[in-house]
């Protein structure tokens, strides 16, 4: 049994684990930089110890303070949420050594799908389709350029050890390949500390459809409804959305029970992604797992009506995953990354909130460590709420969101909400018909009216 | 001919640093660019950071930023945690304290040791001076940048 959870996060998602926490009856610890001192996670939390100066290395990557944080405490777990140290194998590992619960999956499965090219090698023998590509890592040009012309181009060049939407290059024709590789080399060595790439076939006109994984100690694994990603910017998601507008019955069927046997067969514990891309003809592919709570999971939790941080601090005690096998979604959910952004420039903004009003009401869920008066360190990402809607049908839900989010009202920074607004009334959005160049082609046509 | 240069090298660079009392390394390399930063009155800290990626010290990156002591109006030197953990006044319970209030103390003399991940880390004096005040108690845990010691420098 965990009494005491020490959250080694900030912002959002911090508070979302400390929430679920308290409500089970559980002690909790925050940690925090000097950045963050006035943060709302440290207010929540019962507890909260200093752990380093601003700079993430020195503090939320700071694995000594961290675990030294937890045992000064007394804390007997220790949850990652996501980013930071959520997909370090390390992490885990020092847990283990030191009598502390890791709230998430096993060193070795992290391990296992960490490496992007390997986890994409060992889904193939688990017989998920994946899309046609290298089999090594890519180190010399000519290397790139025959197998490139063995699959085809179009070509995507991505970090081994990436995510985030970092170190991923698109590489049109032979001329633009030389190029490429040494940005994408450059970008996944400065992100990543590690330049491998491998590299894909890019496939047009296609949906970045995700499956949620939550398996138990004890073998038994599910496979939850898609989230529809596909509204995306520079790879970085934007707005998701359940149940995808682009899929039927059966073919959700299909995928899930595809990423639910191969879970099944690497013994998938604890919660986790996999993400797929759809193409025009509904084939799917795998492209990488994620070992981690997922920014975009409360849609999942709106449909199906479930907690899933929950239900993770539960597998890590030992206990038996609650949820039937049949487990059945309803309704419509969306969700918007709100971010402390130029909603033109996607400059990161950050400063004082001299006002602030956020959304509520029925069928509206925001999750987020914004408060009046707070000033956003500019040391962090730029996520300043995530603003969720549910509602029984999809034009209902668009409906809501818009409300929610003309009713949202933040002085003293510059929000994305514009650009929310703009996809929200979008003729073939509403439709639900687009794909991952939406939001690109939409910009480009944004720009592109504002000149005239 | 790629430039090439592996942890061994690296772990010989600091120790050269250690021994010249060195704060500062650049090398380069053409396309290798190594930078190494320490603190010249910084603790044993290195030793409790295995889980910290070598790229922390020899990224090409800026200098790792540490606790600035801070002195007060008064003239008061701040010696501040450089890290998480429990506070030790003596090196185990039998033995007596390393420093009491208002002693005159050295620099580079151990004040305390903070124990993280069952390793002992001594936290050495910045400055000579008087120990003015000594704010946490024998045993109790000490977060990263808070206040251990005052001392009054001697001039």
């Amino acid at each position: 049994m965990i009494s005491k959870i020490l959250v080694a996060n900030r912002g959002e998602i911090a508070l979302r684990i400390i929430r679920t926490a308290r409500e089970m009856g559980i002690k909790t610890v925050a940690v925090y930089s000097e950045a963050d001192r006035n943060s709302l996670h440290t207010m929540f939390a019962h507890e909260s110890v200093c752990i380093g100066p601003a700079k993430t290395s020195e503090s939320y990557l700071n694995i000594p303070n961290i675990i030294s944080a937890a045992q000064i405490t007394k804390a007997d777990a220790i949850h990652p949420g996501y980013g930071f140290l959520a997909e370090n194998p390390r992490f885990p590992e020092i847990c283990d050594s030191e009598d502390i619960t890791f709230i998430g999956p096993s060193a070795s499965l992290i391990n296992l799908l960490g490496d992007k090219n390997a986890a994409r090698l060992g889904m193939k023998k688990a017989k998920l389709p994946v899309i046609p590509g290298s089999n090594d890592v890519i180190v010399e040009l000519s290397e790139a350029k025959s197998i490139a012309k063995k699959i085809g181009y179009p070509v995507i060049l991505k970090a081994a050890s990436g995510g985030g939407g970092r170190g991923m290059r698109i590489v049109r024709s032979p001329n633009q390949m030389d190029e490429q590789l040494s940005i994408a080399q450059y970008e996944a060595k400065a992100a990543f500390g590690d330049p491998s790439l491998y590299m894909e076939k890019y496939i047009e006109n296609a949906r970045h459809i995700e499956i949620q994984i939550i398996g138990d100690t004890q073998g038994y694994v599910i496979a939850l409804g898609e989230r529809e990603c596909s509204i995306q910017r520079k790879h970085q998601k934007v707005l998701e959305e359940t149940p995808s507008p682009f899929i039927d019955e059966k073919f959700r069927k299909r995928i899930i029970k595809a990423a639910q046997d191969a879970a099944d067969s690497i013994g998938y514990q604890s919660l986790g992604t996999f993400e797929f891309l759809v193409d025009n003809e509904k084939r799917f592919y795998f492209m990488e797992a994620n070992t981690r709570v997922q920014v975009e999971h409360p849609i999942t939790e709106m449909v199906y009506g479930v907690d899933l941080i929950k239900e993770q601090i539960k597998i890590a005690s030992g206990e038996r995953l609650s949820f039937p096998h049949d487990l059945q979604m309803s309704g419509h959910s969306i969700e918007c990354r709100i971010n402390a952004e130029d909603p033109d420039t996607f400059i990161p903004s950050a400063g004082k909130i001299e006002f602030l009003v956020l959304p509520g009401g029925q069928g509206i869920r925001v999750d987020s460590a914004a408060y009046h008066g707070w000033t956003i360190p500019p040391d962090y990402d730029s996520l300043l709420a995530k603003v969720v809607a549910r509602a029984p049908t999809r034009k209902e839900a668009i409906q809501k969101m818009q409300t929610a989010l003309e009713m949202t009202t933040i002085v003293g920074i510059k929000t994305n909400i514009p650009l929310h607004l703009n996809i929200l009334s979008n003729p073939d959005f509403k439709k639900g018909n687009y794909t991952i160049q939406f939001l690109e082609n939409f910009l480009s046509k944004k720009i592109v009216k504002s000149k005239t | 001919m790629k430039a090439k240069i592996d942890y061994k090298e690296i772990i010989k660079i600091i120790d050269l640093l250690e021994e010249r009392n060195l704060s500062e390394f650049e090398l380069e390399i053409e396309d290798l660019k190594i930078k190494i930063s320490r603190a010249p009155q910084k603790t044993n800290s290195q030793e409790i950071a295995p889980a910290v990626p070598l790229a922390s010290i020899a990224a090409n990156s800026e200098a790792p930023a540490q606790t600035e002591p801070a002195d007060d109006e008064e003239g008061l030197h701040f010696i501040t945690s450089p890290m998480v953990g429990t506070f030790y006044r003596s090196p185990n319970p039998s033995t007596p304290s390393f420093v009491e209030k208002g002693e005159m103390v050295a620099k580079n003399q151990t004040l305390c040791i903070i124990e993280a991940m069952k390793l002992m880390n001594e936290i050495e004096a910045e400055v000579e001076g008087i120990l003015e005040e000594i704010y946490i108690k024998n045993g109790k845990p000490v977060e990263y940048g808070q206040k251990l010691f005052a001392i009054k420098p001697q001039n």
